[in-house]
C-alpha cells in the first residue's frame, strides 16, 4: 500500500493493477511464490466476462485499467478476437469516453486503435472523438487525431480535414507530428486528399520541433515524390537552411542522393551537384548523419577515387567503434564498396581483419567476405587461416556467404587453388545442413570446370564427401559430374571403387544414379569396359526395379550382354546427349498417352513414340531473364551457368528449320533491354552470332491482361549496318497477357569477320480485345506498332571470354609468331581504373589474375585478358596502361593469337573503338 | 518502415508483439527466426547492448533489458542505425516505467504502461516521439514540457 499513498499525484494504475491481481492470485494460488504472473491461467472467455465492468452506471476506472490490460496482452500474444467479441468489447469501450480519468481515457485510445472497428461500427466513436480532437486539452486532440486516422474512411475524413490541416500547424509539436504522421498513413488510402494540405505541411518543414520537422520532411516528400522538380526545389532550400532532428538530416541526405541520381553526372564544370553538402555531413556531429552521408557518396554512380577518399576514412574510424550497430553498418557498407572498388577499401583491411573475431558473427561475416574481395593473391593464405578458426562457431546461414566469397576468390585468383580446394574439401567434411553443403558442393564444381588443374583433386574430394553423404540429392548431382569428367581424367579407374560403393550402401535412387554413372565410364573408356560390365551384371539382382532397369539396358546398350551394339557414337549420343524435347512437354505427353488410356480402360497397343513430343518451347524460362548479374550455380544448373545457356538457346535455334543450316552457335550475348521497364509490351533482345550469320532473338512479354497480341514480328531497319542483309524473320502467332514469347530474324554477314552495325526495331502485331468475364479474344483485331530501342552489334559480341589458370603459361606457350603490338594514345580520361574498364568492356575478353582491378592512385598498370575470337581462335592480351599529369593516358597494347588476322581484328577494335 | 517490434521472455515467450506492414501469415515465422536469433547470440550479452543483423534487404537489432529481449525490425529508411534509435528509445522507456532493467514479472506488472509507451514511440511502423521524458508525460496525457 506504501507504493500507492506515495505517488499521489501520479497513481499508478498498474501499483493497484499489481495489489489486486496479487491478491486474487494469492487467493487462488496460495501455493505460489512470488514470481507468478498477472496474467497466469488468462483466458480470453473470462476477460471478455469481465469488460462488462465497462457498462456499469459508476464506472471503476482502475478496473476498467485493468481489464483493457488484460484485452491489450491478450492481442499482443497473437490472439484474434470474433467479428462479434471485437464489436461488444468496442460498444463497451466506447462507454468509457464517459468517465472522465486521464489515465483510463489513454488506455481507451489505445483500446480502439487495436480493435480496428468495422466501418459500420465507427459512428459510434466518431462524435466522441471529434470533440475530443476540438478540446482545449491538447493531449485529447493529438489522441483523438490518431485514432480517428487510424479508423476513418474517405467521407469522414473529408469532414475532419480542415482540423487536421490546422493540426499539422499547431504550436504543440505532439499534435502537429499526430496529424503529419496520420497524413503519411493516410496518403496510402485517400492520396488526393493529403495532397490538398502541401502548404500547411510546406510550413511544418520549418517547424523548430525537430521531430515535426522529420515527420513534415517525410510527409512533403511522399507528396511531391512523382514531382522532380519540386523534389530538387526542396532538396536545394533545406541543403542551405538549418535541419534540426538527426532523423530527418538522414531523410534529407537519402533525398539528396535521389536528386543526384537523376540530375546525371557531372555538371559542365566537372562537379557533382550536392556532393560538397554530403561531404559536409561527414562532419555532423550525430553518428547517424554521418555514416548516411558517407553511404550515400559510396553510392554515387560513377564515384571517383577523390570522392570516395573522405566516405572511406569515415567508415574506417566506424569500424573500430565501441558500438556494434556502428561497425556493423560500416563494414556492410564497405562490403558493397568492395564489389566495385576493391582497391579504395584495402586501407581498411587491417581494422577489417581484427573484426573476425568479433563478437557479433554478423559483423565478423561481413569483415571476412569484405577481405575475401580486397585481399591480394600474396594474403590469401593468411586469410584462409583466419577464417578456418572462425568458421567453427558461426552457423549455416552466414556459412555459405564464406564458402560463396571463397569460390569467387579462386576464381580470381585460379593459381591459389590448391590452399582454396583444401579449405574447402575441409570444411565439407564437418558437419553442416543441406544448403550449406549444397554451397560447398556447387563451388567445388565451379573450381572443377573453370581451372582445369583442379579437376583431379576436386574430383576425388567429392568422391570422399559421397561416401559419407546424408544427402540423396547431392549424392546423385556429385555422382552425374562424376560420369561426365572423371572417364576424361589420367587415371578414370579410381573412381571406381566410389562408384560402386553406392551400389552396395545406398538408397535406390543414389544405387540407380551410380548404374548410370558407371555406364559412363564404361562408354567412355575401353580398357575399363569388361570390369565395369561385372558390376554392371551384379546390379541386375538389386531389389529396386529401377536399378535393375538401368542395369539391364545399359549393359545392353554397351553390348555387355552379348548382343549386337550400337555404333560407339549412338551410344555415347545416349547416354551423355540430353533429352532434346523439353521436360514440360515429355511431361504433358506422357500425361495425355496415360489419360487416354485410362478413359477407354484398354492397355495400349501402341507404344509410347517420344517423336511425338512438340519440341517447341512454350516460354522463355524465367531463368534466362534473370541471367545477367546470376552466379553460376554449380551443380543445379550443370557445370557452367553460361554454357547451360549456351545449350538452351543452341536447341532452341536448331530446332527452328530456317536457322538450322546456320552451323554451330558461337556465342549469345546477355539480353539487352528494348524497352523501359513497366511498359505495355516489354522486350528484350538476345544476339546469336554463327559463322556467317547473326540471329536476333525477341523476347516479348504482354503485359496487358485485357489484350491479346497476334502475328508478332519485329520490323529491322539495318541501314546503319552495311555488312549485314536480312535472311529471314519468323514471326509469332500469338501473344497471350503475360506468357512470353520470341520471334526471330536472321541476317547475313560475311563469313568470320567481325561486323558491326546498329539496326532500329519496330514492334508490328495485330492487337485484340479480350473479354476478361471469358477471356476470350473478339474476333476482329487491329494492326498496330510500337517503336523499341535501337539494337547494336559490336566487336565484343564476337570474342567469348574464356580464363586461362596461368596467363604466364599460356602467352609463352602461344608464342611470338602472330604477336602485333602497338601504342595508342586514349586521351584524357577520369581515371586509369576508367580507362581499364572501358578497354575490358570494348575488348569483351575475360581479365585474367584479377588484373581488372586497379590500385588507386596508381601511375600505370598491366592486364591481362583472354579470350576465344570467331572462328574458335584463342587469343590473349596483355595491355600496359600508363597516366600522366592531366590525366591523358597511353597503353600499349600486345596480343598473341593462333591467326595473325585475328591479332589484327583485336587492334582494329582498338583503332576503331 | 519499422516492421515489428517485439519482447520475449528469457525462454522465448512472447509478451509483446506488435507487427506492421508485415502479412499475417509470415509472422509466426518471424516471430520463431527472432527469437532463435535472440537464443543463439543473446546469452552472456550485457544489459542495452546491441546485437545487429540482416536477413535479406531487413535488419534486426535486438538486446537484452533485465530479464527480456527486445528486437526491432525494419527495412528501408529504417535501417540498423534507425532501429538502434529506436531500440534505445523502447528500451529507455521500459526503464523509465518499470525504474529499472525489468525482472519478468516487473515488466508484466507495468504492461499496460509499456503498452502506451509503445503506442507513443512507434504508431504503425513509423517512428513518432523519441524523447523519453515526453513519453513518460505524453502517457499521463500530460503535454511536452518544452511546450
Amino acid at each position: 500500500m506504501a507504493q500507492l499513498v506515495k505517488k499521489d499525484d501520479d497513481r499508478d494504475e498498474e501499483g493497484v493493477h499489481y495489489l489486486v491481481c496479487y491478491l486474487i492470485a494469492k487467493a487462488c494460488w496460495s501455493y505460489s511464490t512470488a514470481e507468478y504472473s498477472p496474467f497466469l491461467g488468462i483466458e480470453k472467455g473470462a476477460v471478455l466476462q469481465e469488460a462488462r465492468v465497462f457498462n456499469d452506471p459508476q464506472l471503476d476506472s482502475r478496473r476498467c485499467s485493468q481489464v483493457i490490460t488484460k484485452l491489450l496482452y491478450l492481442l499482443n500474444q497473437g490472439e484474434t478476437f470474433t467479428k462479434i467479441e471485437a464489436t461488444e468489447v468496442f460498444f463497451a469501450v466506447t462507454k468509457l469516453f464517459q468517465s472522465r480519468d486521464i489515465g483510463l481515457r489513454r488506455m481507451v485510445y489505445l483500446m480502439i486503435k487495436e480493435l480496428s472497428p468495422s466501418a459500420d461500427e465507427v459512428i459510434i466513436v466518431t462524435s466522441s472523438l471529434m470533440k475530443d480532437m476540438n478540446s482545449k486539452t491538447d493531449m485529447y486532440r493529438a489522441n483523438a487525431i490518431r485514432v480517428l486516422c487510424r479508423i476513418t474512411d474517405g467521407t469522414l475524413l473529408t469532414q475532419i480535414e480542415r482540423y487536421l490541416k490546422q493540426a499539422i500547424v499547431d504550436k504543440n509539436p505532439v499534435v502537429a507530428s499526430a496529424a503529419l504522421v496520420s497524413g503519411i498513413h493516410l496518403l496510402q488510402t485517400n492520396p488526393e486528399i493529403v495532397k490538398r494540405w502541401s502548404n500547411e505541411v510546406q510550413e511544418a518543414v520549418q517547424s523548430r520541433a525537430a521531430l515535426v520537422q522529420f515527420h513534415a520532411l517525410a510527409l512533403l516528400h511522399q507528396i511531391r515524390q512523382n514531382d522532380r522538380l519540386a523534389v530538387s526545389k526542396l532538396v536545394t532550400s533545406l541543403t542551405r537552411g538549418t535541419v534540426r532532428s538527426p532523423l530527418a538530416q538522414c531523410l534529407l541526405i537519402r533525398y539528396t542522393s535521389q536528386v543526384i541520381r537523376e540530375s546525371g553526372v557531372n555538371n559542365q564544370s566537372g562537379d557533382r551537384p550536392f556532393y560538397d553538402y554530403l561531404e559536409g555531413c561527414l562532419r555532423h556531429k550525430a553518428e547517424m548523419v554521418i555514416f548516411e552521408a558517407a553511404r550515400a557518396i559510396t553510392e554515387l554512380s560513377g564515384v571517383t577515387s577523390r570522392e570516395l577518399t573522405p566516405a572511406i576514412t569515415v567508415l574506417q574510424l566506424f569500424l573500430s567503434s565501441s558500438k556494434p550497430v556502428l561497425r556493423f553498418a560500416a563494414v556492410r557498407t564497405l562490403n558493397k564498396v568492395a564489389m566495385t572498388h576493391p582497391m579504395a577499401v584495402t586501407n581498411c583491411n587491417i581494422d577489417m581483419e581484427s573484426l573476425i573475431s568479433d563478437q557479433n558473427r554478423s559483423i565478423a561475416t561481413l569483415a571476412i567476405t569484405t577481405l575475401l574481395k580486397t585481399g591480394n593473391e600474396s594474403s590469401v593464405d593468411r586469410l584462409m587461416k583466419q577464417i578456418t578458426n572462425f568458421m567453427s562457431d558461426i552457423a549455416d546461414e552466414f556459412k555459405i556467404v564464406v564458402v560463396e566469397a571463397i569460390r569467387s576468390l579462386c576464381l580470381k585468383f585460379p593459381l591459389k587453388y590448391r590452399s582454396l580446394m583444401n579449405f574447402l574439401s575441409n570444411i565439407l567434411r564437418e558437419e553442416g545442413g543441406f544448403e550449406y553443403k549444397k554451397a560447398i558442393v556447387d563451388s567445388i564444381v565451379i573450381l572443377i570446370s573453370d581451372i582445369p588443374d583442379a579437376k583431379e583433386s576436386g574430383l576425388l574430394h567429392l568422391c570422399e564427401f559421397i561416401e559419407d553423404c546424408e544427402f540423396t540429392y547431392l549424392s546423385t548431382q556429385i555422382l552425374h559430374f562424376l560420369g561426365i569428367e572423371g572417364p576424361k581424367t589420367s587415371d578414370p579407374s579410381k573412381y571406381i571403387r566410389y562408384i560402386y560403393n553406392r551400389v552396395i550402401l545406398e538408397n535406390a535412387t543414389v544405387r540407380a544414379s551410380a548404374v548410370s554413372t558407371l555406364a559412363k565410364f564404361g562408354a567412355m573408356v575401353d580398357s575399363l569396359k569388361p570390369r565395369i560390365f561385372i558390376l554392371l551384371r551384379r546390379c541386375l539382382f538389386d531389389s529396386d526395379d529401377e536399378v535393375r532397369d538401368r542395369a539391364t539396358l545399359y549393359l545392353s546398350t554397351l553390348g555387355g550382354d552379348g548382343s549386337v551394339v550400337e555404333t560407339d557414337k549412338d551410344v555415347k549420343e545416349f547416354l551423355f546427349g540430353s533429352l532434346d524435347v523439353p521436360l514440360v512437354n515429355l511431361e504433358t505427353s506422357l500425361k495425355n498417352y496415360v489419360s487416354v488410356h485410362a478413359e477407354i480402360q484398354e492397355p495400349s497397343e501402341e507404344p509410347f513414340d517420344i517423336n511425338s513430343v512438340p519440341k517447341e518451347v512454350k516460354s522463355q524460362p524465367l531463368a534466362e531473364k534473370k541471367a545477367p548479374g546470376k552466379k553460376p550455380t554449380g551443380l543445379s544448373a550443370p557445370p557452367t551457368g553460361p554454357t547451360s545457356t549456351v545449350d538452351a538457346y543452341e536447341k532452341l535455334l536448331s530446332n527452328i528449320p530456317e536457322f538450322s543450316s546456320f552451323g554451330k552457335l558461337f556465342k549469345s550475348s546477355v539480353p539487352v533491354e528494348l524497352t523501359e521497364a513497366e511498359t505495355e509490351y516489354a522486350v528484350n533482345a538476345v544476339k546469336h552470332i554463327f559463322d556467317s550469320h547473326v540471329v536476333f532473338q525477341y523476347n516479348c512479354t504482354n503485359t496487358i491482361p485485357e489484350i491479346l497480341l497476334e502475328n508478332v514480328s519485329v520490323v529491322v531497319d539495318a541501314s546503319e549496318a552495311a555488312d549485314f542483309s536480312e535472311l529471314a524473320s519468323k514471326p509469332l502467332r500469338s501473344l497471350p497477357y503475360d506468357s512470353p514469347g520470341q520471334t526471330f530474324v536472321a541476317f547475313e554477314k560475311p563469313e568470320g569477320v567481325p561486323a558491326v552495325g546498329k539496326f532500329s526495331n519496330m514492334l508490328r502485331f495485330i492487337s485484340k480485345e479480350v473479354d476478361p468475364s471469358t477471356g476470350e479474344a473478339e474476333e476482329d483485331g487491329v494492326e498496330d506498332e510500337y517503336q523499341l530501342e535501337d539494337l547494336e552489334v559490336v566487336s565484343a559480341d564476337y570474342v567469348l571470354k574464356v580464363g586461362v589458370s596461368n596467363f604466364k603459361n599460356a602467352w609463352e606457350s602461344m608464342g611470338p609468331d602472330c604477336e602485333r603490338v602497338d601504342e595508342y594514345g586514349l586521351g584524357p580520361r577520369e581515371s586509369l581504373a576508367e580507362a581499364v574498364s572501358a578497354v575490358i568492356n570494348l575488348l569483351g575478353l575475360q581479365p585474367c589474375e584479377g588484373t581488372e582491378a586497379v590500385p588507386s592512385n596508381s601511375r600505370s598498370h598491366t592486364c591481362l585478358l583472354s579470350g576465344v575470337f570467331i572462328g574458335n581462335v584463342k587469343v590473349l592480351v596483355r595491355l600496359s596502361f600508363g597516366i600522366d599529369g592531366p590525366k591523358e593516358v597511353a597503353m600499349k597494347l600486345a596480343v598473341r593469337s593462333e591467326d595473325e588476322s585475328v591479332s589484327d581484328a583485336i587492334h582494329e577494335i582498338v583503332a576503331c573503338g | 518502415m519499422l516492421l515489428a517490434v517485439l519482447i520475449a521472455n528469457s525462454e522465448g515467450n512472447i509478451l509483446v508483439e506488435r507487427f506492421n506492414g508485415v502479412p499475417a501469415e509470415e509472422r509466426l515465422h518471424w516471430r520463431s527466426f527472432l527469437v532463435k536469433l535472440g537464443a543463439e547470440n543473446l546469452k552472456g550479452v550485457k544489459n542495452e547492448e546491441l546485437l545487429v543483423a540482416c536477413h535479406k534487404s531487413v535488419y534486426i537489432v535486438y538486446t537484452v533489458l533485465g530479464d527480456v529481449s527486445v528486437y526491432v525490425v525494419g527495412k528501408d529508411e529504417y535501417d540498423e542505425l534507425a532501429l538502434a534509435e529506436a531500440i534505445f528509445v523502447i528500451t529507455s522507456a521500459v526503464k523509465d516505467v518499470c525504474g529499472k532493467p525489468p525482472t519478468e514479472r516487473l515488466f508484466l506488472d507495468k504492461y499496460g504502461k509499456i503498452c502506451l509507451c509503445l503506442d507513443e514511440i512507434v504508431w504503425k511502423g513509423l517512428l513518432e516521439n523519441t524523447d523519453r521524458d515526453r513519453i513518460k508525460r505524453l502517457v499521463r496525457l500530460k503535454p511536452p514540457t518544452e511546450f
